[in-house]
């Protein structure tokens, strides 16, 4: 005996057009749809708000640093020493501070310019990482021409080196070179990262098929024109992960700049925030120590930025991809 | 045998690579080539530079001061670490399987030192810990413990550790949860109904199946924990004397190339601490290879 | 009392799309149930509500006459043999099937024993020591279906575990599964998309289409008795051709152009009609132009199997409009533009049918299947067969409204 049912599956409703915020909710709960109902681990009631407290606690941890300098980035020197860490004091005093910034306080250095250095090395020495990143990892991975096998060990080998015992070297070199207190001095080592090399590579030959190479060989594209057009546009979500990583790399190296430059108006603004943290204590300013807070919130809030706004394209599945390779 | 044409494409290869290759022997090979020709002579006020030849290296390997800084950072790193990445894979953990709340959230405010630069997260908690007008310093006063000195000798070195802690966890922690969240959902589900608990699933399947990227943190972090640096400088600068002169050996190597202008006795030091950095970074490699790691 | 009964399953995700809906039939105990459909039909949605792995929404699971809905899938006393495997891949064969044994904390010695057996049972005994990564496609399947039966549940659920597997390899799984499921004899629930695996193995076939039950029965049922067009073309291959047609008041049959005269009319109560018609191509004989039948077609490509030939055909009726149109059976390729066949013709090997040249079909009426146009429910099936479909009115009450 066969059972029946079956009317005749109707036309689903003209969809109407959803807001953004619309969008948004379907796309949370298809996540926990996506996701093991945690029903199923079978955990003792009351676990969910113990771990939620827990994850608080650390991200309270975590914030308390930020949250002492935005607050204390409102006051007088005598005020960040003497009042409540965690709550305001007049007079305020920010935007005094702030426009201390701009100038050349007691020679210590201008702020405002170890930003402009440090934005320029970062943009100049990620963006050539990444660009020499790109096409080392396109030809090796592409490419199967005698001794790529060494290359690709000897950057291998290159990530084991560490940046402290390159950074006296290039000291050196460059002491004997005359390239101290050079910009291409900080910008043309930033260019080459072992590491972008690397992640490129895995990058290219997950992402950029043989096929669609010899494809346009045939056509008759040149090798060149076969990388831009071709191979690079398939890269771009690792192409964006080694520019992230490089840059933040530049933006926050310290020790190679502290031992090439000794003229504060090349600093960046690592070896710049070192000098008057070293300075402060004994300078009888009593500007430098709150120029020293403001300074650090400045340093902080375009990084801070950049990554709440990038987080949603965030690779990290292919930083950990070559990782665990 | 390959047709020549193959052979031909293969070859352009190079150019490609070639760019990066020249930055790479400018400026890796050079200067390492240079401090190590470096370090093989001495400046005399008298008489000038000299061939020393091993000199150098013997002062540094017989130096008290250096082996104590090297033995104070691999103390650091065999705390600091495993410290760090247990917090890491604890909260990996809870954001994968979702058993807290606000789990993106937590993330993204877990991750935010990672935007902040080394020198930065150091003053921050150099005006936290200041011995005298830090807020923490205070409220350990008013806990009853006065006279807390967190630059002082007995809790420098704790008080780096939590920066440093601060600084990475974040980032170890998104690594570790995007490596559990690359275990197959049906893995997990197959888990279930063989009516796991879920600590053995943690251990027992989750564990072992994110080992490689486990072990690639310790990497990373063991290469960047021995190179200490940044961290007592900045401490250094706030209280005069928080550490000595040898603190981590690439403190000391800085002060004999800048502060005693010994550039060659420096250029000897900073080759055996590369020496001693890469051996251990290759033992680990080498015992990854061994247990199957490459698989 | 059933091993497995589902009231009304319904399933709908929190992005709004209903999954499975309304979903009721029981399993036997020691019956082997398919759940077929095309992809998206919710067929593996429900066998995961089965196994606990998904919340249900409304309706209920019953396993062994007791409802399941709030009972953890660690409970359910179900074992599952996922598409992909799901094997721990750090884990020998061995441990892999031995898993859930030791979380039940059998005791060493009793673990090994039916760890043994149930890798004797399916052929792995040799590969006990290896790890996933180093067995085939094949062998994974099987060491997952060992992981399965070694637990000696009460349901087994298996979601298209021959799916991943090449051709050859999946006919002879097919045996291999129903030997395993004879000799342990539990109630098992199968999710496959594949139409000759449901027909082959099931007890029992239901069919499922956008979340909706269509029917419910055995193989030759589906055949012979489809309720609808959606199953009268998803069962059977290669589909069964489809066409508008009309009878006449003569009883004979008009499809496109041409008018089949029978014997004596086809189904009764419909002349005068429009009706849609289905013919099955291994239905469809060679025949000659005065027959009674006679079905003249333009014979568009042929293929040449060997055990039999299919002549894809063009004749100048129309498909059914509407919904039962789009209706696709998973296993056939779209038509491209221009290819311009509309029927499909099993033949023998030897018939030297060409393309490009005319044929006569002979149609037999008691072996046509007719559908209401506007419902696409079956209203006569080919005759011989005990029953009719039931008659039109009660079929309209269920219907919903005309597409």
């Amino acid at each position: 005996m066969t059972v029946s049912i079956a009317p005749p599956v109707p036309a689903p409703p003209e969809a109407a057009p959803e807001s953004r915020r619309q969008r948004r909710r379907k796309e949370r709960l298809a996540a926990r749809d996506s996701e093991i109902p945690i029903e199923l681990y079978g955990l003792p009631r009351g676990t969910v708000t113990l771990l939620t407290s827990l994850a608080f606690l650390f991200a309270l941890f975590t914030l308390i640093p930020i949250a002492w300098i935005l607050i204390n980035s409102t006051k007088t020197q005598a005020n960040i020493f003497e009042t409540f860490g965690f709550w305001f004091a007049s007079p305020f005093e920010f935007f005094h501070t702030f426009g201390l910034l701009f100038q050349n306080v007691d020679g210590y250095g201008t702020y405002i310019q170890w930003f402009g250095n440090t934005a320029l090395y970062a943009v100049l020495g990620g963006g050539g990482a990444t660009a020499l990143s790109a096409f080392a990892g396109y030809g090796l991975a592409r490419f199967q021409f005698r001794g790529s096998r060494l290359v690709f060990f000897v950057i291998i080998a290159a990530l084991l080196v560490p940046i402290t015992a390159l950074s006296i070297p290039l000291y050196l070199t460059y002491a004997k070179a005359h390239l101290i207190n050079s910009i291409w001095g900080m910008v043309l080592p930033s260019m080459v990262s072992p590491i972008g090399v690397y992640l490129m590579r895995t990058y290219a030959s997950i992402s950029v098929p043989r096929e669609l190479l010899d494809a346009a060989r045939i056509d008759g594209a040149g090798e060149l024109r076969i990388f831009f057009r071709v191979a690079l546009p398939l890269m771009v979500p690792g192409l964006l992960t080694v520019l992230l990583i490089n840059v933040v790399t530049v933006w926050n190296n310290y020790f190679l700049p502290l031992l090439i430059f000794n003229i504060n108006t090349k600093y960046p603004l690592t070896v710049g925030l070192g000098l008057w943290s070293n300075r402060a204590v004994n300078s009888g300013d009593a500007n430098l120590y709150p120029m020293l807070v403001v300074g650090a919130l400045v340093t902080i809030i375009p990084l801070i930025a950049l990554f709440l706004i990038l987080q949603r394209y965030w690779r990290g599945g292919m930083l950990l991809g070559s990782i665990a390779n | 045998m390959r047709s020549s044409w193959i052979h031909r494409r293969d070859r352009r290869g190079v150019w490609f690579v070639a760019p990066f290759l020249l930055g790479f022997v400018l400026f890796m090979l050079v200067p390492l080539g240079y401090a190590v020709y470096t370090s093989l002579y001495t400046y005399r006020i008298i008489g000038g530079t000299s061939f020393t030849g091993a000199s150098n290296y013997t002062a540094t390997l017989e130096n008290g001061l250096f082996w104590n800084g090297v033995i104070r950072v691999i103390i650091f790193a065999a705390i600091q670490i495993p410290v760090m990445l247990v917090i890491a894979f604890f909260f990996a953990c809870v954001f994968d399987l979702g058993v807290a709340k606000y789990g993106t959230f937590f993330r993204t405010v877990f991750f935010i030192p990672f935007a902040v630069p080394a020198v930065v997260g150091a003053v921050m908690w150099s005006f936290l810990l200041e011995p005298q007008f830090g807020p923490f310093t205070r409220l350990a006063s008013a806990l009853g413990f006065g006279n807390t000195n967190f630059f002082g000798p007995n809790l420098i070195l704790p008080s780096i550790i939590v920066i440093v802690i601060w600084e990475w966890t974040g980032y170890n922690m998104m690594i570790l949860y995007t490596a559990l969240k690359s275990v197959p959902r049906d893995v997990i589900e197959a888990a279930i109904l063989d009516d796991t608990p879920l600590w053995k699933i943690i251990v027992r399947i989750k564990l072992p199946l994110v080992r490689p990227a486990v072990v690639m943190l310790i990497f990373l972090n063991t290469i960047g924990a021995l190179q200490l640096f940044t961290e007592p400088q900045i401490l250094e600068y706030f209280q005069q004397g928080a550490i000595s002169v040898n603190y981590t050996p690439s403190y000391y190597i800085y002060q004999t190339a800048i502060a005693a202008d010994e550039t060659n006795l420096a250029a000897a030091m900073a080759v055996i601490l590369a020496v001693i950095i890469v051996l251990i970074s290759a033992l680990s490699l080498i015992a990854r290879r061994r247990r199957g790691e490459f698989a | 009392m059933p091993a497995i009964e589902l009231d009304n399953l319904t399933k709908v995700f929190a992005s709004g799309v209903t999954a499975v809906d309304r979903l009721s039939l029981d399993v036997a105990d020691g019956e082997f149930v398919v759940l077929v459909g095309p992809s998206g039909c919710g067929k593996t949605t429900a066998l995961r509500m089965i196994a606990g792995l998904e919340r249900v929404t409304s309706g209920t699971v019953s396993i062994s006459g007791q409802v399941v809905n709030d009972i953890s899938p660690r409970r359910r006393d179900v074992a599952m043999v996922f598409q992909n495997y799901a094997l721990y891949p750090h884990l020998t064969v061995y441990d892999n099937i031995g898993f859930a044994l030791a979380n039940a904390g059998v005791q060493k010695a009793e673990r090994d024993r039916r760890i043994r057996a149930a890798a004797a049972a399916l052929g792995l005994s040799d590969l006990l020591r290896r790890k996933p990564r180093q067995l085939s496609g094949g062998q994974r399947q099987r060491v997952a279906m060992g992981r399965a039966i070694v637990r000696e549940p009460k349901v087994f659920l298996m979601d298209e575990p021959l799916s991943n597997l090449d051709a050859k390899l999946r006919v002879w799984m097919r045996g291999e599964v129903l030997r395993v499921h004879k000799s342990i004899g539990a109630a098992t629930v199968y999710v496959t998309h594949d139409q000759v695996e449901a027909m082959t193995m099931g007890d029992r076939i239901a069919v499922l289409n956008a979340g909706i039950l269509q029917q419910f029965g055995p193989p030759a049922d589906l055949y012979a008795r489809p309720v609808n067009l959606f199953v009268a073309r998803f069962i059977g291959s290669p589909e069964m051709n489809v066409y508008q047609a009309a009878t006449d008041t003569d009883g004979a049959l008009v499809l496109g152009s041409q008018r089949l005269a029978f014997g004596q009319g086809p189904a009764p109560g419909r002349r005068g009609e429009p009706v849609v018609v289905g013919i099955r191509p291994e239905d469809l004989t060679l025949g000659a132009p005065g027959d009674p039948g006679a079905l003249t077609a333009e014979v568009r490509a042929v293929e040449q199997l060997g055990s039999e030939l299919h002549a894809f055909f063009a004749i100048d009726a129309r498909p059914p409009g509407g919904e039962e149109a789009t209706v696709r059976n998973v296993d056939q390729d779209e038509a491209l533009p221009g290819q311009a066949h509309n029927g499909v013709a099993r033949l023998d090997p030897r018939s030297g049918v060409r393309p490009g040249s005319r044929v006569t079909f002979r149609v037999d009426p008691a072996r046509l299947y007719f559908f209401d146009p506007a419902t696409g429910q079956a209203t006569a099936w080919p005759s011989g067969q005990p029953g009719q479909p039931a008659p039109a009115a009660s079929a309209s009450a269920t219907a919903g409204p005309p597409p």
